[in-house]
């Protein structure tokens, strides 16, 4: 029975991503289809309503709004502006610094931000122009700036991971915060390392050596927004405040500054939030259809009867993971993130738990390897405004972006075999 | 009904509405924040009130974008496609989306605001009834409809001409 189900649901589920019918509305109308096989029209139809209404229910999603919102606030301040000096004065005078700025500035800026899109953009529009007037190539930018962006993604505070503790059943948001700071800077890392074989390779100029005064400098007018995280993961991980109410109050302190610093004017504000409901907008139909397909698969029994063709290839914890890896990047490729954590996390995770795997440690695993899907082709977001924000084109970008994947790819074994990277931290705070 | 100007105005309420909806999730959250340092007094009622909110927010806001056309779509094959049978394939979309909105926002909404109604459900701490919180979704259900029947209307005008 539940093979009929599987099979009616994928088939339904690509037919309409294929035609062009939007992802969000394609998961609402897959799992209303799959459910007529077994349940008569009208309760079939009242359970779908229900599913998306409940699935929006939820006091911890409400930082996926507020996290938007801190984040439009500051892009209106000119906030990626002040994190590229920054990540310029600490890149100094290395050899194709402006690479190593990317990778850093993304960092931060996704981590403060919360999107890769957005970091992808912002960072590539401004970067992009500084690289062609010192002679990068511009393929090489674009790619090291796609798949840097995503980094944000991993270091906290991130929507993804609070998406992740929702599907998962309440996994801490606090220890999967500080659980990302590593591994997040661990694949920034890889990421630079790689981009350092391109410089030597094609002799990059050097950067600017800067003064300590300049660094004073650059360092006290990022200091306001390097606050906000520490407020926002000190609030978190201290116990003063859950993860909503710190987003909360990071839109009252972007808010606060930027009205300060003149950034902003009051008049602006419905345009702000009205751009900041629109992006939440998008995600939160996503949650809402994505919660209503994961309660059909499990009232279909479909995870069940995945979890067993998955252990009967092998009960051995390694195999298991990787297979899942393997899986969970075919899926990224064609994919969204957040219908992916939503849909997988409650299939996967009971088996690796099951193993022996931590399921904070699964989650960093989890988001870290759909990563790699936002920067692939056909749906890949970050691909996409990467290479246009760059003023190139997708055939000559996925050359130069090859070893990036790589990298990436290797960064992501290193993560799935090497608990310690990801644990560690969490747990000295004593969070798990 | 499908001229430009009634369109307008219909966005112009809906996003006042979410404009609202977002500056009273700040400042409800924040609310709770503030009674439990600083008034030593946690309100009971921002909990539950926020994520109501949320329902709406995402709905609502679900419907908007559904308005604007900006919910991610995968648009290799319609990128291909030219012309005529480019027209047909958008129409194709917009129907598949419009059955949606109908059958489970509209019918199976309203079935859920009934059932919840009769059988006098109400939130844990505020005591609202169930049943108004869910009515967003045929709300939302009729407006994803009304932007679709826009977005036809102009793909066959396209399709005509």
């Amino acid at each position: 029975m539940e093979y009929i189900s599987i099979i009616i649901l994928v088939l339904s589920f690509v037919t309409l991503l294929a035609i062009g019918v939007p992802v969000a509305w394609s998961l609402g109308i897959a799992s209303f289809i799959t459910l007529l096989v077994s349940v008569a029209a009208g309760p079939s139809a009242t359970t779908i309503a229900q599913r998306m209404a409940t699935g929006l229910d939820s006091f911890a999603l409400l930082a996926i709004p507020f996290f938007v919102l801190a984040g439009e606030i500051m892009n209106k301040g000119g906030i990626a502006n002040r994190l590229i000096e920054l990540a310029k004065s600490l890149a100094g005078r290395l050899p194709g610094s402006l690479l190593y700025v990317n990778v850093i500035a993304a960092m931060l800026f996704g981590a403060i931000a919360g999107s890769a899109a957005a970091a992808a953009s912002a960072l590539g529009s401004i970067l992009g122009k500084r690289m062609e007037i010192e002679g990068y190539p511009k393929e090489l930018g674009a790619a090291v700036n796609i798949t840097s962006s995503t980094t944000g993604l991993i270091i906290p505070p991130s929507n993804i991971l609070i998406v992740y503790s929702l599907a998962s059943g309440g996994v801490s948001i606090a220890a999967l915060f500080v659980a990302g700071y590593l591994p997040g800077m661990f694949i920034g890392f890889v990421l630079m390392v790689t981009a350092a074989i391109f410089i030597k390779k094609k002799k990059l100029p050097a950067g600017e050596g800067v003064s300590l005064k300049e660094f004073g400098k650059t360092f006290f007018r990022a200091f306001p927004s390097l606050m906000l995280l520490v407020i926002v993961i000190g609030g978190i991980v201290g116990g003063i405040f859950t993860a909503t109410e710190a987003s909360a109050i990071a839109v009252i302190y972007t808010l606060g500054l930027s009205l300060f610093y003149k950034e902003l004017k009051i008049k602006e504000l419905p345009s702000i939030l009205l751009k900041s409901s629109e992006t939440t907008a998008i995600v939160l139909l996503l949650i809402a259809t994505s919660m209503s397909m994961s309660w059909v698969m499990s009232s279909e029994d479909i995870p069940q009867a995945i979890t067993n063709s998955l252990l009967s290839v092998s009960d051995n914890i390694v195999v298991i993971l990787i297979l899942i890896n393997v899986i969970l990047l075919f899926v990224g490729v064609f994919m969204d993130m957040t219908p992916a954590v939503l849909i997988f996390t409650p299939i996967f995770l009971p088996i690796v738990t099951e193993l022996g795997v931590d399921p904070v440690h699964f989650g960093i695993i989890m988001i870290m390897n759909l990563c790699i899907g936002l920067c692939t082709p056909p749906v890949g977001s970050v691909l996409f405004i990467g290479v246009q924000v760059a003023g190139t084109t997708l055939e000559k970008v996925i050359g130069p972006l090859i070893p990036f994947f790589i990298a990436m790819i290797l960064g992501l074994i290193v993560i799935t075999l090497w608990p310690g990277l990801t644990l560690w931290l969490p747990r000295l705070f004593g969070l798990m | 009904m499908i001229n430009h100007s009634f369109k307008i105005r219909l966005d112009q309420v809906v996003s006042g509405s979410l404009v609202l909806l977002m500056a009273l999730m700040v400042l409800n959250v924040t609310w709770q924040v503030l009674s439990r340092y600083v008034f030593q007094n946690p309100s009971s009622f921002t909990d539950e009130l926020s994520r109501y909110m949320l329902v709406w927010l995402g709905m609502l806001g679900a419907a908007y974008v559904a308005g604007q056309d900006q919910h991610i779509a995968i648009d290799l094959l319609p990128n291909r496609l030219v012309g005529k049978s480019k027209m047909k394939l958008m129409i194709l979309v917009n129907v598949i989306v419009l059955f949606f909105a109908f059958s489970v926002m509209v019918l199976g909404g309203i079935n859920l605001v009934y059932i919840t109604f009769i059988l006098g459900q109400k939130s844990a701490t505020m005591q609202i009834p169930l049943a108004y919180i869910y009515t967003i979704l045929p709300v939302s259900g009729l407006l994803v409809i009304y932007y679709q029947i826009f977005q036809i209307s102009n793909h066959y005008r396209l399709y005509l001409s």
